[in-house]
């Protein structure tokens, strides 16, 4: 804890207990608030399983289906086929969203734009990716992920909870549950939406939610603006000080209470209102960018200084990272190039590449990279076929769940490795393969947790993140 | 001393246990750690041992026997689930599942005690038991609490003194109405010292509407009701006729049966009314998928699979949806057995693809009961009207036949439909808006158009209809083209959107199109109209986005049609464009498909003609010819033509007046009609689905084709019952059936004792916690069936049981050894659901506005919310006072962005069938007491009505507030805290006026001019104060 949080909390006890909470209720209290210090370090008895490689997760969801094609799969030889239809050998007879459906032609659209090795490990990247090819070697690339589902919201919800279902917890939740806070003032699980500038596709709070989990172990969404979480900030003309009052004088009465009712529930209440309060500064501190340096706005680029931003979002990310948040999930919208592909596309990585790329090498300036995983990718790839009509210098792809490309730096993930292979059409895996609940479990190994042993008891059922299925990928890890 | 500690995992550290029971011991044990491999499942995988079975548990498998009555050490089951051997020891390693040595202990015990085997309790029939002898008969109020004392004496426990007055009527007004009493109603309570003054108060709280909509929010939750469709787009849906629906049955005490026979085949049950069909809308309330690239046959199943899991969680208490890929792993459910159920289901006429926007078909037209009772008063009044018209009818007719013979010689005219006529083209003159050079000819009536293949007429504000709207269409053509465009508003191209009515090789061609290829209504007559010569199109279109409700006419009679496509699901205008086609005359399939030919007398209706109104615009005949031919010889449709036109313009100024009025009603009818909302509902297809079983759950791996059917493990239908949703909605409620009651009553129980006997309440199967008192379960529900599954009578027995009436007071000791209050030696005590937090404070500030039903509304909301992560086009309109201050349950509710207050609150999040309550303890819930508009305004209100009703001290104004908040007086050290509280927020915003200022814009409501603003800050301040407090939000 922050050592004038810490203070300020120790006082606060003082006050209640020395001047009104007698008897049993205040040993009860004491014991709760006792407890919350100590669950701020764990989460389940037991938990982590084994020594973990990483203390905490930041995901970059890139929300829409970022084209593998254009970004990170290579596919040098489809320039001589372009424009043929996709081979029947290749396509086999698989199941097309109805967008496409109709489409008499399937033309071969290979990238409009030009890839080169970079770094040690000689990972092939886009002329879009010129910032990510700087951290090449920190990135560990798998081409070879397949999802199960074809439309964005359950294929959102596939990756987010292991179901396409809606109502199971979100991958935050389980870690959260599973690992607990490293941080009293903050919650455990962290998400930030920004805009994109392309066909940005709706979200919704499911992605988050902690299903049948306690509603505690939820995302708690921070927003860019006056209130970064919902209902932070003390009304106009209240001020922190007032509050402050406000709560020692509540406290004592919801004291008497516990007195009176022995009611456990009462001491957890005093224990999240102090929490509550805690919040009330520490959110402002973290989510305040002023005091970062030039250098760190300039690592990140120009969006960076505006509010809301993927850039700004970058940072915050790093910030919560510092403060023990143990998983922060960004969410960027726009990824969805159903057409004007090598108009759009730029733009998306345009707002992305370089913070992402930032934010690897921030956290490695910081000695946090190696403790740290970052997962950077979207909810399934997209077509080699154009949809709509391909041109010289246009098409479009629509979405392809059977293959594409997820990259994880840190955290005991090998740096500069590209892992999977793909057909000459990046349509089909040929090698190494990965599922959704592959990297899930791959994820959880390297914080510590087998994806077998963090169950919870629902409907009957021990349910977990990777459903019956999951591997660890060990040949990913160092 | 070992069997004591057994029962943790099922209940708290209670009493030993005489005997083990095998349902309540040893199953438990069994499902949770063996049947994954040894239990329905087992034979599907090859594994011979079953341990759900008694006859392969303890039968013989190549001689061993798992279970061996009577002798532990020589059953197999003991030996592997103790081998030292790793490689032997059950359960093996890598299930992730080990046995406790208490498990191990127990399950010994039981087949030493002879492993006698029992099924499942929840599948057998209820037993009603005589109520146990106990301790202390003169607590008994009611049968309820010789169960709850029985089971006390047992662990040695002594119930709670009875709670306060003011406790008692605080938690019974929460629990009955969801809103704490009003300081009157304490009053009078207090005074009454009569024996029956609680009685009397329940009594009063179960007839109030605020009960319905109290129990109404619960079974929304079970039924996933929500305002929108949720996944991707999330567009609204109205379903909130469904919505009163429940409230209403709930409030009038609907007997159970019925409200559950009607919500699962009300559409199938003979006498079958409005109410019966909007009922059906339960099984409509699913989240429904209009995400452009899906595939619509997937989510068809989807749909049919939420209603089997929600029917199978919320009536049966089963988790019959783990059937879906598999056989069960714990119950006795098949995977064929849970696709006989979704058989039931599945035969319905709809499409994978809802509507982007409004309700998908199949639906109905809803009025509400005020909407009824208009309806019913504007019938009367055109029957009236009708009838004085037929009064005169001999002087009229008269005047009539005089008219007749002037007529026959006078120039012509012609009559049309009258109401709603959106646009009327005679092209006998002037033509409207050319584009090329359309020019003059002889037409069907009068002049026509003459175009020539690239010439038309554009008409800039006709027709502009979208696909939810009613119009209808009328024109002559003579066409001398084979494929070409008679009338449309479209994107003037052969795939473009919009609708018309076209020639496609001499065939009629309907389109109403979103999207060419999979978004749109297509069809085409079967006939080919002659060309060179006039027939009369028309098209009339009822809003309803199906083929069906799009109606062509040809030469005045419905034509035969062959549907080319049904699949309409987007509205023309869309994420948040426009669509702002002209109609155009000639054109609308582009530049090749331009009309050559004629067109005449074009009629626009916004509204659906009659197929007699069509008949007579078909005819084409003047009405002077029709008066020349004799009397017998006019058809009924020239008759009516001749009256009507008569009446309109030249009856007698007395009859002509009364047709008016006659005509204006009925215009009134039709436009009250188009504000009926609708609801979606069941409906059986003409032509019964096929059902599959679906290999691992896939849409596209269909396997044998299953006919509707029960588990077998549940007893079977009555013979002779009809094997469809009706058949299923009465077995459901047979009295006999082992679920249905204990499932809800349980429900009832949770809503009232904060948990149910069965605490897992969306499981009564296998791995379903075991009942803290099976025997009061069953006894209730015996009870439930007798008294005609009276709800009212149910909730009224749990209330007024001396169990309900305990203080809830707690010893550290009993909070340690029943933290749950499983055992209910103490009174319930905890936080209140969501929407009751909310309902409560506005309750307490004067705001709510109890009106029941109607549309949902749009409360307080944190600006953006929608904004950031929806797509387009749909933003949130908050809603005006008095909506702002409705109760919970009609506040909109979209699924994936649920309101954040009952977010924050656990309340269900109405994506699927949630029955269990959840109740956590946030930051997050602190953070929403104190900061929300909500809230703060609703404690500005209450500080508003302790300074103008709480009297003239501050003494006197803060016991006021605490009392609106807590239904009880402060303790003189709560008052004292309270007065130096208010103190200090007296200074606080007296020391400086922008604080007080900023502090009362909270909310839309003004305060009253009349007080001391800085004085008003601080009460409301310290009224935030207390709608903060545990005690606040909590029922005790």
């Amino acid at each position: 804890m922050h050592p004038i949080e810490e203070t300020k909390l120790a006082i606060t006890r003082r006050h209640f207990f020395g001047k009104s909470a007698t008897g049993a209720g205040a040993a009860a209290l004491a014991s709760v608030l006792q407890g919350e210090a100590k669950a701020a370090t764990g989460g389940l008895p037991g938990i982590p399983h084994f020594a973990p490689k990483a203390k905490r997760m930041i995901y970059l969801f890139q929300h829409g289906g970022p084209s593998q094609l254009d970004l990170f799969d290579y596919k040098p030889g489809l320039s001589r086929v372009r424009g043929e239809d996709l081979p029947e050998s290749i396509r086999m007879g698989q199941r097309l969203t109805g967008m496409t459906a109709y489409q008499t032609k399937f033309p071969t659209a290979p990238s409009i734009f030009k890839f080169a090795q970079h770094g040690k490990g000689g990972m092939w990247l886009s002329e879009l990716l010129p910032h990510t090819a700087k951290v090449a070697d920190h990135l560990c690339l798998i081409k070879s992920l397949r999802t199960e589902a074809i439309n964005h919201d359950p294929a959102v919800t596939f990756f987010q909870t292991g179901f396409q279902l809606a109502g199971r917890p979100s991958i935050g939740s389980w870690i959260s549950y599973g690992l607990g806070s490293e941080n009293q003032d903050l919650p455990a699980f962290v998400v930030m939406v920004s805009q994109g500038l392309g066909n940005a596709q709706a979200l919704a709070d499911r992605q988050w939610s902690s299903g049948f989990l306690a509603t505690k172990y939820a995302g708690v969404k921070f927003r860019a603006g006056a209130d970064p979480v919902l209902f932070l900030s003390n009304p106009d003309g209240y001020e922190s000080g007032a509050r402050r009052r406000f709560l020692d004088d509540l406290n004592k009465m919801n004291a008497m209470k516990l007195d009176t009712e022995q009611d456990p529930e009462i001491a957890t209440r005093i224990a999240q209102y102090e929490m509550a309060f805690r919040m009330q500064s520490s959110v402002p501190e973290l989510t305040d960018l002023s005091k970062e340096p030039d250098h760190i706005f300039d690592l990140y680029g120009p969006d960076a200084r505006k509010p809301g931003t993927y850039a700004a979002n970058c940072i915050l990310a790093r910030r919560l990272a510092e403060r023990g948040v143990r998983f922060i999930q960004l969410f960027h919208r726009g990824w969805d190039q159903h057409g004007n592909l090598p108009g759009e596309l730029p733009k998306q990585t345009g707002q992305t590449d370089q913070a992402s790329a930032a934010l690897i090498q921030d956290l490695k300036q910081r000695g946090m990279l190696d403790d740290t995983l970052v997962v950077w990718g979207g909810e399934f790839g997209r077509t080699v076929y154009s949809q709509g009509t391909l041109t010289e210098t246009n098409y479009g792809r629509d979405h392809h769940p059977r293959c594409f490309s997820v990259w994880v730096a840190g955290g005991g993930f090998k740096g500069g490795l590209t892992y999977g292979e793909t057909d000459d059409f990046s349509y089909n895996i040929v090698q190494n393969g990965m599922d959704v609940h592959d990297l899930h479990a791959t994820l959880m190994h390297a914080l510590g947790v087998d994806h077998l042993r963090l169950t919870y008891k629902f409907q009957g059922r021990h349910y977990r993140l990777t459903d019956i299925h999951g591997n660890v990928v060990k040949e990913l890890l160092t | 001393m070992l069997i004591r500690a057994l029962f943790l995992s099922a209940l708290p550290a209670f009493a030993a246990e005489a005997t083990v029971e095998f349902n309540r011991d040893v199953r438990p044990i069994l499902s949770d750690k063996c049947f994954g491999c040894h239990g329905p499942d087992a034979t599907a995988k090859k594994i011979p041992l079953r341990l759900d079975r008694e006859e392969t548990a303890k039968g013989d498998l190549g001689g061993r026997r798992a279970v061996v009555p009577g002798d532990a050490a020589a059953s197999t089951l003991i030996q592997r689930v103790t081998a030292t051997n790793k490689g032997l020891r059950m359960p093996p390693i890598a299930s992730g599942h080990t046995l406790s040595d208490k498990e191990i202990a127990t399950m010994r015990r039981w087949i030493a005690e002879g492993a006698k085997w029992e099924k499942h309790w929840s599948f057998l029939a209820t037993v009603r038991r005589p109520q146990p002898t106990v301790s202390n008969q003169k607590w008994i109020r009611n049968p309820i609490d010789a169960f709850v004392l029985a089971r006390l004496d047992k662990e040695g426990l002594k119930p709670s003194p009875e709670a306060s007055k003011e406790t008692l009527i605080r938690r019974v007004s929460l629990d009955i109405t969801g809103l704490p009493p009003t300081p009157a109603e304490i009053d009078a309570f207090l005074k009454d010292t009569s024996g029956t003054a609680y009685e009397k108060l329940v009594e009063r709280l179960l007839a109030s509407p605020r009960y319905g909509e109290r129990m109404g929010i619960r079974w929304l939750d079970a039924a996933r009701y929500a305002d929108t469709n949720g996944y991707q787009f999330d567009g609204e849906r109205v379903m909130w006729r469904w919505r009163d629906y429940v409230i209403e049955s709930f409030h009038r005490n609907k007997p159970y049966d019925q409200f559950v026979r009607e919500q699962i085949a009300g559409d199938l049950l003979p006498g079958s009314g409005l109410e019966q069909k909007i009922a059906t809308g339960f099984n409509r309330n699913h989240r429904a998928n209009t995400e452009d690239g899906i595939i619509p046959e997937e989510y068809a199943v989807e749909y049919v699979i939420d209603r089997v899991e929600t029917a199978g969680a919320a009536f049966l208490g089963l988790t019959v949806g783990c059937g879906r890929c598999h056989n069960h792993k714990y119950d006795p459910i098949t995977q064929k057995e849970f696709y006989q159920l979704f058989a039931y289901f599945n035969n319905i006429p709809e499409l994978g693809r809802a509507m982007k926007y409004g309700n998908s078909p199949p639906l109905v037209p809803a009025p509400t009961r005020e909407q009824q009772a208009e309806l019913a008063a504007l019938d009367a009044r055109i029957a009236k009207a009708e009838g004085a018209l037929a009064r005169q009818s001999a002087a009229t007719k008269k005047a009539q036949q005089a008219w007749e013979q002037r007529l026959a010689n006078e120039r012509p005219v012609y009559w049309a439909p009258s109401t709603l006529r959106d646009a009327h083209f005679d092209l006998d003159d002037a033509l409207p808006a050319k584009v090329g050079n359309p020019v003059a000819a002889a037409g069907r009536i009068g002049n026509a158009v003459a175009l020539d293949g690239m010439s038309y007429l554009q008409i800039p504000m006709a027709g502009q209809f979208d696909i939810d709207e009613r119009f209808s269409i009328s024109a002559w053509a003579w066409r001398e083209c084979e494929t070409c465009s008679v009338i449309a508003r479209m994107t003037d191209s052969p795939t473009g959107k919009g609708y018309g009515v076209h020639f496609k090789d001499g065939k009629v061609l309907v389109t109403m199109t979103s999207n060419f290829n999979d978004d749109a209504i297509r069809y085409e007559s079967e006939a080919t109209l002659p060309a060179r010569q006039w027939h009369h199109l028309a098209i009339t279109y009822t809003g309803s986005r199906m083929a069906e409700g799009l109606i062509l006419y040809v030469d005045g009679r419905p034509a035969k049609t062959k549907v080319l496509l049904d699949t309409l699901y987007r509205p023309f205008r869309n994420a948040g464009r426009a669509f702002s086609e002209p109609l155009r005359l000639g054109a609308g399939n582009g530049k090749e498909q331009r009309f050559i030919g004629r067109i005449d007398d074009v009629r626009v209706y916004g509204r659906v003609l009659t197929p007699d109104d069509i008949a007579g615009l078909a005819l084409g005949e003047s009405l002077n010819e029709i008066a020349r031919k004799a009397d017998a010889k006019r058809t009924a449709t020239e008759q009516r033509q001749l009256h009507e036109y008569f009446m309109d313009n030249a009856a007698p100024d007395a009859a002509r007046k009364q047709w008016a009025e006659l005509t204006a009603l009925r215009l009134d009818r039709e436009k009250l009609e188009r504000t009926f909302p609708t609801v979606m509902v069941m409906a059986e297809s003409t032509t019964p689905k096929k059902s599959y079983l679906l290999n691992r759950g896939q849409y596209d791996q269909p396997r044998d084709e299953v006919q509707p059917g029960l588990p077998a493990v549940l007893p079977p239908m009555a013979p002779g019952a009809p094997n469809n949703r009706l058949g299923l909605a009465q077995w459901l409620t047979d009295p006999q059936h082992p679920l249905t009651g204990r499932v809800f009553l349980n429900r009832v129980w949770q809503m009232v004792f904060g948990t149910g006997i069965v605490k897992t309440a969306e499981d009564f199967g296998l791995q379903g916690d075991w009942p803290s008192h099976p025997e009061l379960l069953d006894w209730l529900t015996t009870e439930f069936v007798r008294t005609g599954w009276d709800v009212k009578a149910m909730v009224k027995l749990m209330v007024t049981s001396a169990a309900y009436r305990q203080s809830s007071s707690a010893t550290p000791e009993l909070t340690q050894r029943d933290p749950e209050n499983r055992l209910l030696a103490r009174g319930p005590r905890f936080r209140m659901p969501a929407e009751m937090v909310r309902d409560a404070a506005l309750h307490e500030a004067g705001l709510l506005y109890e009106k029941m039903g109607g549309p949902s509304v749009k409360p307080y909301q944190p600006v953006g919310l929608w904004k950031e992560l929806i797509m387009q086009d749909m933003d949130y309109v908050q809603s005006k006072a008095p909506d702002l201050y409705r109760r919970s349950l009609y506040t909109f509710w979209k699924r994936t962005i649920a309101p954040p207050m009952m977010a924050n609150f656990d309340s269900a999040l109405r994506e699927t069938c949630v029955v269990r309550e959840n109740r956590t303890n946030t930051p997050l819930q602190a953070l929403n007491l104190m900061n929300d508009v909500t809230f703060l305004e609703a404690a500005r209100f209450i500080g508003q009505r302790m300074l103008k009703e709480g009297g003239a001290s501050a003494d006197d104004r803060l016991r006021y507030g605490f009392r609106l908040v807590m239904s009880r007086l402060p303790a003189p050290r709560e008052l004292d805290l309270l007065k130096s509280n208010l103190q200090y927020h007296k200074d606080y915003f007296a020391s400086k006026i922008e604080r007080t200022d900023a502090y009362l814009k909270q909310g839309d409501s003004p305060p009253d001019p009349s007080l001391n603003r800085s004085e008003l800050a601080a009460y409301g301040a310290v009224a935030s104060l207390m709608l903060n407090l545990d005690e606040a939000i909590t029922k005790e």
